[in-house]
Parts: C-alpha cells; sequence; structure tokens
C-alpha cells in the first residue's frame, strides 16, 4: 500500500465514524469490536513498520490526546544524535506515579526485528485509549505505571528500513568499526546491486554447483539430493568484494550486539560474541541502565525480540542457574505458562536450555543485578502462518514459500534476474525480502501485538498490590497500647524476589506508624503463638524485608504440615492511646499504601 | 576534647604549611615532595612537568571521577606517541595505595630529567610511555581529609549495606586523633588475642595452640544504625580496583553495581581499548605478579571462561620477572591478584601483558640465625623486635612484617598506641582504640621511595629494549620476464618479546600482524594478497610472504602492528 491510498483510507473511515460520533460514542453501540477502540482519539494504522519519525509523531499524539495519561521522557542521546524516548503511561491523577510499581517495556534492541517498537507503540496507545472504558485497564493504570521505550536502537531501525538489508543485518549498532581488522572500517558493506533495498542472494548456474530450485516454489533454492546433479552454486548475499582482499561483505556498519552489553556475567567478545569493551560500552545501553537505576519502582520487565515464538526468561549461562530460585521460578511458571495459551505456536522457555547461551544479556541483568522479574518474547513463529507446528526449522521453511503464494501473493520474495557481477560474471539476484520470515505481515501484526501486549499486561497485573488488611489495637497496662497491622500483597510478584532478598539488592519495605508515641516495635512472626522479632532501632518504622505474593504460603497444611496464610504483620507498643492510628507501607517496588483505622 | 580538638587543628595547619611549601618547591624548584599530595597539589606538579618538557611531554585528562576530579594521562614520547608501541603505567586504582601514584609520577621526573641519557633517549625516541597516575582521585583524597582513613572508594553516593539509609553509619575518630585505626573491646565473646611475636598485633586466637579470644577487634566508630555491623556504611561508593570486568565480584562490598559502572573504571578502559599501541600494562598497586610470576594451569585456559595465562604468556612473562628481579627487588611478600581489577582485565579482557607490583614493600628484618644465641637475644630486645621461633612456621603475618622494619627504621606516626576511651556502644566495657596507622602499610614516609623509584626506571627502560620490533628483511625482486615480477620478503620480530600477548589473538580489539602491498597506477598481483594478517610472532619468528605483480615501478610493503611498530620497505620494478 502506498502512503497515498493509505492515508485515504484512514481518513475515510474517520470520516464514517465522526458522522455517527455526534449522536452517539461508537464504543457504547455494536460498533466496537470487542477489546478495541471503536473511535480512538489518536487514530493510527497498525499494519505497517514504523520509522523513527512516526514513532515520535504517534507518542506526541498519545501526550496530546492523554495528558493525564502518557508523558514523554527523553533518556538520552543514541549514537547517532537521535532522542531516546520513554512513554511513562499511568493515570497521573491518582498516586504518586514514579512511587507505583513500574512495568518495563523495551522493543527494538535488535533493530532488524521490527515488532517489538510497534508492539511497545501499540500497547501505550491501547492502554490510553482504552482507560475509562475497560475496567482492567482502567486499574492497572490506577495502580501501576508503565515505561516504554519503543525503540532501543533508533540508528539502526533507521538503518534497516531506509537501507539496503538482510533480514538480519542491523541487528548491530552503528558505531564505526574495523570487523576484519585490516585497519579499514566498514569498507566492504554489503551493496544493493540490483537497487530494490533488500538485500538477497545471489547465485550462479554452473555444473558445478549443489543447489536447484525447488520444483514446487520456482525460485526457492534447495540441495540438489546425493543422487541428482545440481543446476546452481550460492555466491552469499548481494554484494562485491570492495576492498579486494578476497572476501565480500566481510565489513559492514558496526557488527556487535547491543544485547550483551548488560550488567551480568558480561564476558568478553571471544568468549560472547558482539560483547563489546565492557557493559555499558554504548551509550543506548547506558542512557537505559540509568533510566533503570533512577526507577527502583520498576518490578517487571519485557524486552521484545523476534522470532520463534517464545516467552523467555533467564539464565541465559548454565553456570548462573542458581541464581534462580524456586519460589522466582514459581512466578516465571504461572506467567509463562498462561502466555502458552494466550499465543498460540508460542513456548515457555529458559534462554541458556532450549535457545542458546547469553551472556550478559539484559533478561539477566534485569533479573539478577535489579531483582526485577523478566521476560523477553521472541515474536513471530511458522506455527502462525497455518496455525500448525511445522517439522522445519525456523530458518529453512517451505511452509514460508506456501504461505506467501496464498497469502502474501507473492509479495515476500524477489524474483531472480540477471546481474553482471565484477567478480563473479553472469549471476542472478534474488530471494527473500529482508522483512521476510522475521517481521510478521500486515494483515497479522496488530493481532500478534495484542496477543503480546496481553501477555505483558498478565505479567504487570501481577506486580505486587500491597493492602492493609488490618489495624488493631489492645490496651496494656501501665498506658501503654500495642497496634498490630496485617499488611498483604495480593498479586503473584513478591515485593522482593528470593534472589534480591539472598543478595540485599533492595532495601526492606517499610510499614511506619504515623501518629503515635512509638516505644518498641517488631514483627510478628506468629500471631496465634506470640512469637515476635524485636527491631531496637527506629521501631516507628519497621523494616520488613519482604511482602511475598499469592504463590508465597502455599506449602504445608493438609499433611500435619502448617502454611497457607502468606500476611505480613506488624506490633507496636505506643504509649496512651488514641482514636485512629494510621498505617504507611512503602515498598520500592510495591508502592506506598496507608490505612487509618 | 576541646583540647584534642585544637590538637588536630594545629596539626592540619601544620599540614597545610607543609603542604603549600611542598607546592612551592615544585612549583620553583621542580623538586619532589616531602609527603604524599593531594589531586590539587598532583594536578599542578604534572602541569609543571609537562610545560616544563613541552617537546617530551602531554598532559590531558582521559575522563573525570565520580567527584568531578580530573583523571590525568600524561603522554612521553618524542614524535608521534599513537604511531609507537607503548607501555602504560597505572596507579593509584587502589585508593589506598598512595605509594603508586607517586612512584608513577616520580618515574616522569625522573625520566624527562635524564634525557640525555642514552638508554632514556632510545626510549623515548622508538616507544611511548603512557602515565595514569591517579585513576582513583576521590578515593586518594581522603589522605589529606579529616579523619584519614585508607579510602578504596570513589565518591558515588552509595547505599552500601542496602539499608534504604545513605552513608548513616561511618567512621568516628574516637580518639580525636584525626586517624581511623581500631578499636579493641575487653570481652568474653570476642576471639582476637594479642600477637605472642608482636603484642601491639591482634591476631585470631588459636584454639589448637590453647588460646582463649579476649577481645572484639572493630573500625574506628559507632553502631550507628544499630544493625550489628561497625561503619558499613559511610561516604563513598566504589572501590575501583573490584570493578573491573575479568572476574569481577557481584554483590560484593564496594564492587558497585555491575562491572565498569563507574566513570573512573570506564576511563581507563576506553583509554586502554582504543589504544592498540600499548603493548604492556604495569600496574603499581596491592598485587604482584613480578616478583613471581604466574604459573601455567592447562585446566584454566581450556575453559570456555578463561582464567589462566596461556603457556606462551607465562614464558613471557618469566622472562619479564627474571629481568625485574634481576634489579634487586627480593622478598616480596605473596600479595595475590583480586576479584574485578584493572591488572587481570587489562590481560584476559584487553588482551595486553599485564604487570603488577607495589613496587615498594616493607623489607624483612631477619630474625638473629644462630639459634643459641635465640634466647639471649629474644631476652634482650625491646617488645618491638622481638622475634619468636614460631614466625617461621607460621604464615607471614604482614602488619608484624611492616612494625619490625618500621621499629628499625625508628619511624613513628605509624602505630597508634592503644588508649583507653568511653565507646558508647560498650558503656561498661573497656575499650582502646590503636593500631598501625591508616595508609601506613603500604605507603612508606616518601623517601624510601628514592631508591624503588630509580629502579623501576630502570625496569621501564630495560623491559621497552625487550619490546617487539618488526622488521622487513630479505627482501627481493625477481623479474620473470613480460613485465611479469616476483616479490619476496620476510617479516621477522627482531625484539626479545613476542608481538603482543597470545591472549590477543582471541582478541578482536587487538590489531594483527599486518602485511600489505601497496601498488602504483598500472601494477596489479596476480598471486598473493594485497593484506596478509596473520598472529603474534614469537621473538625471532619470521613469516615469508611472496607476490607475482605485472607492471613496473615503485612498490610499497608495510608491514607490522600496533605493538611492535609498522616497518615499511619499497622496491622497484623494471
Amino acid at each position: 500500500m502506498t502512503n497515498k491510498t493509505l492515508s485515504t483510507a484512514v481518513l475515510s473511515s474517520i470520516w464514517c465514524i465522526a458522522a455517527f460520533a455526534q449522536q452517539i460514542d461508537p464504543d457504547l453501540t455494536g460498533m466496537r469490536a470487542l477489546g478495541t477502540p471503536a473511535n480512538p482519539k489518536v487514530k493510527w494504522s497498525w499494519n505497517y513498520y514504523m520509522d523513527y519519525a512516526s514513532i515520535m509523531r504517534l507518542s506526541q499524539e498519545l501526550a496530546k490526546a492523554h495528558p493525564n495519561l502518557v508523558k514523554i521522557e527523553n533518556i538520552g542521546k543514541s549514537t547517532q544524535g537521535r532522542d531516546m524516548i520513554v512513554l511513562a503511561v499511568t493515570d497521573y491523577q491518582t498516586g504518586i506515579p514514579d512511587r507505583k510499581p513500574g512495568f518495563w517495556i523495551d522493543g527494538g534492541i535488535h533493530a532488524n526485528e521490527l515488532q517489538g517498537t510497534q508492539f511497545a507503540m501499540y500497547t501505550a496507545w491501547y492502554l490510553a485509549e482504552n482507560f475509562g472504558k475497560i475496567e482492567f485497564i482502567t486499574e492497572l493504570l490506577r495502580d501501576r505505571i508503565f515505561y516504554i521505550l519503543p525503540s532501543l536502537s533508533p540508528d539502526s531501525r533507521e538503518a534497516f528500513l531506509f537501507k539496503p538489508n538482510t533480514p538480519n543485518s542491523s541487528r548491530t549498532g552503528q558505531v564505526p568499526l574495523d570487523d576484519d581488522g585490516d585497519g579499514y572500517i566498514d569498507e566492504d558493506d554489503y551493496d544493493d546491486l540490483d537497487g530494490d533495498g533488500n538485500i538477497t542472494m545471489m547465485r550462479r548456474r554452473s555444473p558445478n554447483g549443489r543447489w536447484k530450485e525447488d520444483p514446487n516454489y520456482p525460485g526457492r533454492m534447495i540441495p540438489a539430493k546425493a543422487d541428482e546433479k545440481g543446476e546452481y552454486e550460492m555466491l552469499g548475499f548481494e554484494g562485491i568484494d570492495n576492498d579486494g582482499d578476497g572476501r565480500v561483505n566481510e565489513d559492514g556498519p558496526g557488527t556487535y550486539d547491543p544485547n550483551r552489553d548488560w550488567g551480568w556475567n558480561w564476558q568478553p567478545d571471544y568468549i560472547q560474541n558482539g560483547a563489546f569493551y565492557y557493559p555499558g560500552t554504548l551509550v543506548e545501553t547506558r542512557n537505559v541502565k540509568n533510566f533503570i537505576y533512577n526507577h527502583r519502582n520498576i518490578a517487571g520487565s519485557q524486552s521484545y525480540h523476534n522470532f520463534g515464538g517464545m516467552f523467555l526468561r533467564g539464565p541465559g549461562a548454565e553456570e548462573d542457574q542458581s541464581f534462580y530460585l524456586p519460589s522466582d521460578i514459581a512466578v516465571y511458571d504461572l506467567i509463562g505458562k498462561q502466555g502458552e495459551k494466550m499465543i498460540p505456536g508460542y513456548n515457555y522457555y529458559v534462554i541458556w536450555k532450549d535457545l542458546y547461551t547469553v551472556y550478559g544479556g539484559a533478561v539477566d541483568w534485569l533479573a539478577l543485578a535489579r531483582g526485577v522479574f523478566a521476560f523477553s518474547n521472541e515474536i513471530n513463529t511458522s506455527y502462525r502462518l497455518f496455525n500448525r507446528r511445522s517439522n522445519e526449522s525456523r530458518f529453512q521453511n517451505e511452509e514460508f514459500n506456501e504461505f506467501d503464494k496464498y497469502l502474501l501473493f507473492g509479495d515476500a520474495y524477489v524474483k531472480w534476474k540477471p546481474y553482471k557481477h565484477p567478480q563473479y560474471g553472469e549471476i542472478e539476484i534474488g530471494g527473500n525480502k529482508k522483512n521476510n520470515i522475521r517481521n510478521t505481515p500486515g494483515f497479522m501484526l496488530e493481532e500478534e501485538g495484542h496477543r503480546n501486549m496481553a501477555f505483558t499486561l498478565l505479567h504487570a497485573y501481577h506486580l505486587p498490590k500491597l493492602e492493609i488488611t488490618e489495624i488493631k489495637s489492645k490496651r496494656l497496662p501501665g498506658g501503654l497500647t500495642e497496634v498490630t497491622a496485617t499488611v498483604i500483597n495480593t498479586r503473584a510478584i513478591p515485593t522482593h524476589s528470593a534472589h534480591d532478598l539472598k543478595y540485599k539488592i533492595e532495601r526492606p519495605d517499610y510499614i511506619t506508624l504515623k501518629n503515635a508515641q512509638v516505644i518498641s516495635g517488631m514483627i510478628v512472626e506468629d500471631e496465634d503463638l506470640n512469637i515476635t522479632r524485636e527491631q531496637k532501632y527506629n521501631p516507628q518504622t519497621i523494616e520488613v524485608p519482604n511482602i511475598p505474593g499469592t504463590l508465597t504460603g502455599t506449602a504445608g497444611g493438609g499433611f500435619g504440615g502448617s502454611g497457607g496464610n502468606y500476611a505480613v504483620k506488624v506490633r507496636w507498643i505506643v504509649r496512651g492511646t488514641a482514636e485512629k492510628y494510621t498505617v504507611e507501607v512503602d515498598s520500592m517496588k510495591g508502592g506506598v499504601v496507608t490505612k487509618t483505622q | 576534647m576541646a583540647q584534642q580538638l585544637i590538637l588536630t587543628h594545629m596539626k592540619e595547619q601544620s599540614l597545610l604549611a607543609a603542604g603549600l611549601v611542598g607546592l612551592l618547591w615544585t612549583f620553583f624548584l621542580q623538586a619532589q615532595p616531602s609527603s604524599y599530595q593531594n589531586h590539587e597539589q598532583r594536578t599542578a606538579r604534572l602541569r609543571n612537568l609537562a610545560s616544563a618538557n613541552s617537546a617530551l611531554a602531554r598532559l590531558q585528562s582521559i575522563g573525570k571521577s565520580r567527584g568531578q576530579r580530573d583523571i590525568w594521562l600524561l603522554t612521553l614520547s618524542k614524535g608521534e606517541a599513537s604511531k609507537k608501541p607503548a607501555l602504560l603505567i597505572a596507579a593509584g586504582i587502589e585508593g589506598a595505595h598512595l605509594a603508586g601514584t607517586e612512584m608513577a609520577i616520580r618515574m616522569a621526573e625522573k625520566i624527562l630529567a635524564n634525557v640525555s641519557k642514552d638508554s632514556i633517549a632510545k626510549l623515548l625516541e622508538t616507544k611511548t610511555l603512557y602515565v595514569v597516575p591517579s585513576v582513583n582521585p576521590d578515593a586518594q583524597e581522603q589522605w589529606s581529609a579529616r579523619p584519614r582513613y585508607a579510602r578504596s572508594e570513589n565518591a558515588l553516593d552509595y547505599d552500601n549495606d542496602r539499608d534504604g539509609r545513605l552513608n548513616e553509619d561511618p567512621f568516628e575518630d574516637l580518639n580525636g586523633d584525626g586517624l581511623i585505626t581500631m578499636v579493641r573491646v575487653e570481652d568474653p565473646s570476642g576471639t582476637f588475642v594479642p600477637s605472642s611475636e608482636e603484642p601491639r598485633i591482634l591476631v585470631k586466637a588459636d584454639p589448637t595452640k590453647g588460646e582463649v579470644g579476649k577481645y572484639l577487634l572493630l573500625t574506628e566508630g559507632i553502631d550507628n544504625d544499630k544493625d550489628g555491623n561497625f561503619n558499613e556504611d559511610g561516604a563513598g561508593g566504589v572501590h575501583i580496583d573490584k570493578n573491573f570486568t575479568f572476574d569481577y565480584p557481584i554483590f560484593t562490598d564496594g564492587s558497585g553495581d555491575y562491572a565498569a559502572s563507574e566513570p573512573e573504571t570506564r576511563a581507563l578502559l576506553d583509554f586502554l581499548y582504543n589504544s592498540p599501541n600499548i603493548f604492556a600494562v604495569l600496574t603499581f598497586g596491592p598485587a604482584n605478579n613480578l616478583s613471581e610470576a604466574p604459573k601455567f594451569d592447562q585446566a584454566k585456559v581450556n575453559r570456555r571462561v578463561i582464567t589462566g595465562f596461556t603457556q606462551k604468556d607465562v614464558s613471557a612473562m618469566e622472562q619479564v620477572s627474571k629481568l625485574y628481579n634481576s634489579l634487586g627487588f627480593k622478598e616480596a611478600p605473596s600479595m595475590p591478584q583480586t576479584k574485578g581489577n584493572f591488572a587481570q582485565t587489562a590481560y584476559f579482557h584487553a588482551g595486553r601483558f599485564s604487570f603488577t607490583t607495589p613496587g615498594w614493600w616493607a623489607p624483612k628484618v631477619e630474625a638473629p640465625k644462630d639459634t643459641t644465641k635465640k634466647a639471649e637475644a629474644t631476652a634482650s630486645a625491646t617488645t618491638s623486635t622481638r622475634s619468636t621461633a614460631t614466625s617461621t612456621t607460621t604464615p607471614e603475618n604482614d602488619e608484624i612484617r611492616f612494625l619490625k622494619w618500621a621499629d628499625k627504621e625508628q619511624l613513628t606516626d605509624v602505630f597508634v598506641q592503644w588508649k583507653e576511651i568511653r565507646h558508647p556502644d560498650f558503656p561498661d566495657k573497656k575499650a582502646e582504640v590503636g593500631g598501625i596507622a591508616p595508609y601506613a602499610k603500604l605507603n612508606p614516609p616518601i623517601k624510601y621511595l628514592e631508591e624503588t623509584t630509580d629502579k623501576h626506571v630502570k625496569f621501564i627502560a630495560s623491559l621497552a629494549m625487550q619490546m617487539p620490533q618488526v622488521e622487513i628483511v630479505n627482501l627481493s625482486t625477481e623479474s620473470l620476464g613480460n613485465g611479469l615480477h616476483r616479490v619476496t620478503l620476510k617479516v621477522l620480530n627482531k625484539g626479545l618479546l613476542p608481538t603482543y600477548a597470545d591472549i590477543g589473538d582471541r582478541i578482536r580489539w587487538v590489531k594483527k600482524i599486518k602485511t600489505e602491498l601497496f601498488l602504483a597506477n598500472g601494477q596489479s598481483i596476480l598471486a598473493g594478497k594485497k593484506i596478509n594478517l596473520r598472529n603474534a610472532l614469537a621473538a625471532g619468528e619470521s613469516e615469508e610472504y611472496s607476490w607475482l605483480i605485472s607492471g613496473s615501478g615503485k612498490v610499497t610493503i608495510q608491514a607490522g602492528c600496533p605493538t611492535a611498530g609498522m616497518a615499511t620497505a619499497e622496491v622497484t620494478l623494471r
């Protein structure tokens, strides 16, 4: 679709709805397709991939249309000087925004993996447009704040969209580097020989070749069988040996991996391919780290990638298994297993075991250095071509060609055409377009975005939600009063992961008795049997190491053991008595709640 | 108390005066200071040194510390520094090590004062010397602050004990002497006893010797936040020499939130990684791999995350250790490398030869050798030089070793005698403040650095002479007729050490040996590659290259690598 027809389509739909809008809100009519606003304040088309300008425009429109829900924060500049923005989405009229439990979303750290950015923007738009319309969303924004970084590698996103690329190039950032060690920088990049904006493949008809065309899908190259003669030899991605060193396309921009630049079990390039000098060499990841250290309320995170259809959790390296403790894994299991139903074809996986080893990845840094419950979705899977599991590998799969033929009408492949190559002579160029295989086709984009967002909102739903359920007081002899408060967390994620508790990542939660002269304070470990632990220093504010979530306390019970209670109880002994006591719970990741007796 | 305050104040004034005098001396006479300096004094000293030697020295800042202090780089070189093989001297990464900083600056001063000598002239002619004397200036500033304590952490505001309170439990100068030493409290639950060898020093009671603990041993201060830990969260953030990437100790006090989180760490690493001409690094700090070279351990090299030096590199390091020891450094105490330090990161991650030494250590004061006279000697000795036979069987106590030397040299000010104080956390107990003065053990009075600095200048000059040097030799051309020529040559490492560390060949940022042919118009290569890359050349190793070239005229060949220099040769094809 060209830009012109696109805008015409958008305009005409606006016109249609506008005609009715004067009488009645379309969202209250049958015009509302369930779950989606029929007449959003910000109209946007979700079936194409946004460039940097579109991201900025949509962000500004959202902030303008929803000033009490969406604010833009500039977190720093990219290598090439683009502003990196975070959309901070919450109900700004309730609570202190940056003290609500925070959820971090980043997209496009690997810039060729386009969907993450798209889905991050969809989430910001969806939350803002459905606030006040869907109760679940309204409550979510009342209780939580979302920090959404749509594009972690904005320079490379622009490079991927507007420069010739393969499906896999522009995974790197754009810092110029000498990849082949010859002392020259970026001197032998891909060459878009046919000028179509894609770097496709080169093949040459040859009696010595071991490749042939697929009889079912002409144009698809497959290896000749052992008893067959081949027709072609494959010459790699489109390009020429620009520097005359006998190698083709060996030194393009960058060639490092921003997702090996994080501060947990970082390893150098010879151990972890793609690493730079040290964790945080790249200004983009450093901007994010600074933001996250300045927002210690962030308790959950999603880093979108593609592809393969996976909900990934850490660790990235086998030797870090011991840092993922059973009670933390229980939280991941709860969300990950539900996710497998929410997005058919997606699997809940562990990075090192089910994918490959990653040292210095963002997920481990978030989970293990910051104590954040971190998922990374690998968007898009060949399952979604025909809603069934294919036996073939994720990169060599005939179904992509079948899908292209019947559903994309041939838009996914560049047809082979002859070219006279300065080094290889008469060759042909053709094959995958850069958006084929990895990046979701347009007509499926909104659905896959919505399903991924729904998974992420489930994750965000389970951030801690604290509640002071009871404050009771009891007179003691000598003019003293005993005040006991009960605090619970009604969601699965605790205020401190077990790993956080073990290594003291975040400070304890504070429970303060506000309006009383406190003489002594204590944690009540067992109210019935009166087992308490006194806090001698500053007893007005009791420091509890953790307020566990709903997955805690289910051990014991039923088999002669005890358990089944996850409440945190604290007690103060105060001088005199008062009619009402006010208790405040202040948790870095669990938020601030107050209750008066 | 008031009296103590006045005394402290007077001391400060006299120190200030001494500092000013030192500054003036440096300024007018280029003389060396009489005491360790603060950042401002060092900055002035380095500026003067660079401006007085502008043809050979250049001063620049490679970054700022958390406390906004410049991290200075002094480059000594004749000609274009970045084009020549280089050595980097780094010091003051461990902020408590002032001696290294002083030695690094002194070495630069001595080198510049001796440019007329052949060995020094040759050093600056053929090599570049980079000196970063104070990587962690924030910590080092505590030397001239009050109270004085041996500080390792930079100026980051950091909740060290992660209890939500910032810097709530600092040291307190309980005896008002301006120094932070130790507190010992007589307590039946204490686990320390005075050493039988040196009663001023407390050691862990050894039940196998029938010893029962007598003292609690704490740092000088109060447990302000009543968490049972003393002075665990004072001013300051990250110990820079625990913040580097190799074997980074996560969740360790002082190591920071993640490797290279600090601007000091990044400044030094950026400079190292962006200077491919640095062949080797010499770190002055509290670790020593020069007096004794590391051992080769195949198992450590074979792992995915390698933690051992390769066999080739161990050989080279043994060679350098031999050179170091030949200069008369004796009886170095064992000072193993520590997790997350610069010295190991420079090798395992940046791929450079990396040497580290404290530069100075307290010489061993020998006990009398004649055992028949031992009883007599012990009886007549003062408490401070007392030595017993047990010391030969137990591991060496570096504090005792230090005090023996200090006593022999009659140094005052290095030990604060135990003196009773009132300690609010132990109201009914006998508490005393005392112990070795902060900084003293690693940093002797400055006059003791003179001799060792001279030796280290010699070491650097000799090391430079052993450094690799790539040459093009046996260059020949044969005419094959019809304008066709064969050019043959050998690329040779004429130095006594490999062109770069063996581990460098695994590392992307280390430049390999490149042999490149530059053709004139009308020439073309029929056989052979224009650019040839290969792994490190050992000392004396060479590789032959040949090309078939069509055409006539001048052909230029360049060979080498940044750590071993580039050689150029020309031939004319007729």
